[in-house]
């Protein structure tokens, strides 16, 4: 296994800079031989490696330890290389999947080959033992949906806090949302009541404080819609995937 | 309450905070909750007439304009629309079509309960200052909803003995014609 390059996408994970993610391109433009979004594939990696490094650890706790990495060849050897998106076809299952499967198929390519000498685990013991642990979609796939709503947490608060000259209320949108139905989730409080939200805003009726959160609903919801689309693809895909999203998590809450 | 990272925050949630998350940005979810109706009502009450009906139809911006002014009336409130003498009926006619449209839209700007509201206060209104009819329902239907609207815990009582008078102004109902709540 190759040792870890200086300047490597792992080292540079916790920039606080992190930029946005997938690549906004459409399943049927990466057909081509030459992605020519290095810059863009990057980001993608560096965005859901924490998805991506839960679900190499739970399928392969042998390989833990050297788990940065395994995933960091797998995004030189893989994700970076011309073609490899383009097998991700949209017809061909959802991305989450593509990617976690290709990740495995990695892990036991490499593994088998002869050139790799002194393997932590033997290719038919992993395997095995593979087969026989649960599938550890379920963390992949929890820990995706945090990056893709922290991603459009993120993307949403930059919006509204650095408005535009026509949209003046921008910050107040951010913060109605914000006070309204954040920190009741995150903080665990009570929203402020509405007779208060009065003065604080300075509204001037009813439809004015409606307005403004319903317009940072939209924001949210229009910033989800682009995080998402980013990896899913047209709008269909994008909406089938916050549908599916949202059913996943749905499902985990009310087990508890 | 300091504000935190709420991406970050976002990470590290767990699978009730997600959903909540998703909710929070869905149609169809109560904007405000029942505890607050009376103040949104009050606050509907002393909003300008010119703002809400103004967003609600621009084009008519201007038009209401001259209503509001009209005959010296200077009316800036509904409050002071549904409690003038002579209310202009045109400015009621379009109070009552925005309330209307406020009714059952799910991302409402009002809600629902305090559009309905405004909606009957506005027939009564014309019914009981001006003698006017301007809605189509049937006695029933308005006696129905004046009811609604005056068991409402949070409407004021002058609201309410406006309504009981526009209900009281109504051809007595059949025997045994019994009126659910809208």
């Amino acid at each position: 296994m190759p040792a870890p390059a200086a300047g490597r996408i792992a080292d540079r994970l916790s920039q606080d800079d992190k930029p946005s993610i997938f690549p906004a391109t459409q399943w049927t433009q990466l057909g081509g031989a030459a992605i020519g979004g290095a810059e863009d594939l990057d980001r993608l990696i560096r965005q859901y490696w924490a998805p991506l490094r839960i679900f190499f650890v739970a399928t392969f706790p042998q390989l833990r330890a050297d788990a940065d990495t395994w995933l960091q060849d797998f995004a030189e050897d893989k994700m970076l290389k011309a073609g490899w998106l383009a097998r991700a076809d949209r017809h061909r299952g959802r991305f989450r999947d593509f990617l976690k499967t290709s990740l495995r198929n990695f892990v036991f390519d490499r593994l088998g080959r002869a050139e790799v000498k002194q393997a932590p685990v033997a290719l038919e013991d992993l395997k095995i033992e593979v087969a026989d642990a649960p599938p550890p979609s379920e963390a992949f796939d929890l820990d995706w949906v945090r990056t893709v709503l922290a991603e459009t947490l993120r993307r949403m608060e930059e919006d509204c806090r650095n408005p535009a000259e026509d949209q003046p209320r921008r910050s107040h949108i951010w913060e109605m949302f914000r006070i309204r139905l954040l920190d009741p989730i995150f903080n665990d409080t009570e929203p402020p009541p509405y007779g208060e939200l009065i003065a604080r805003f300075g509204l001037v009726s009813p439809t004015d404080a409606s307005n403004l959160l319903l317009s940072g609903k939209r924001i949210f919801r229009a910033h989800l819609g682009r995080v998402i689309q980013a990896y899913a693809g047209q709008d269909a895909a994008t909406a089938a995937e916050i549908r599916a999203l949202e059913d996943f998590v749905a499902g985990l809450a009310k087990r508890g | 309450m300091p504000e935190r990272n709420y991406s970050e925050a976002a990470l590290h949630s767990t699978p009730k905070g997600l959903e909540a998350l998703f909710n929070s940005g869905s149609e169809g979810v109560r904007l405000w909750r029942p505890e607050e109706l009376a103040a949104i009502f009050r606050h509907q009450l002393t909003a300008p007439v010119l703002v809400d009906l103004g967003r609600f139809d621009v084009g008519t911006a201007a038009k209401l304009k001259g209503l509001t002014d009209s005959q010296g009336l200077l009316l800036k409130s509904f409050s002071e629309l549904f409690h003038h003498p002579t209310p202009p009926l045109e400015l009621l006619a379009l109070t009552k079509d925005f309330a209307k449209a406020n009714m059952n839209h799910p991302e409402s700007a009002l809600p629902g309960e305090v559009a309905t509201a405004i909606y009957y206060l506005s027939i009564a209104t014309a019914a009981v200052r001006l003698g006017e009819r301007i809605s189509k329902l049937t006695d029933a239907d308005l006696r129905r909803g004046y009811a609604w609207t005056c068991a409402q815990h949070w409407v004021d009582p002058e609201t309410k003995r406006l309504l009981l008078q526009a209900s009281g102004d109504l051809p007595a109902s059949e025997p045994g014609t019994a009126e659910p709540a809208p």
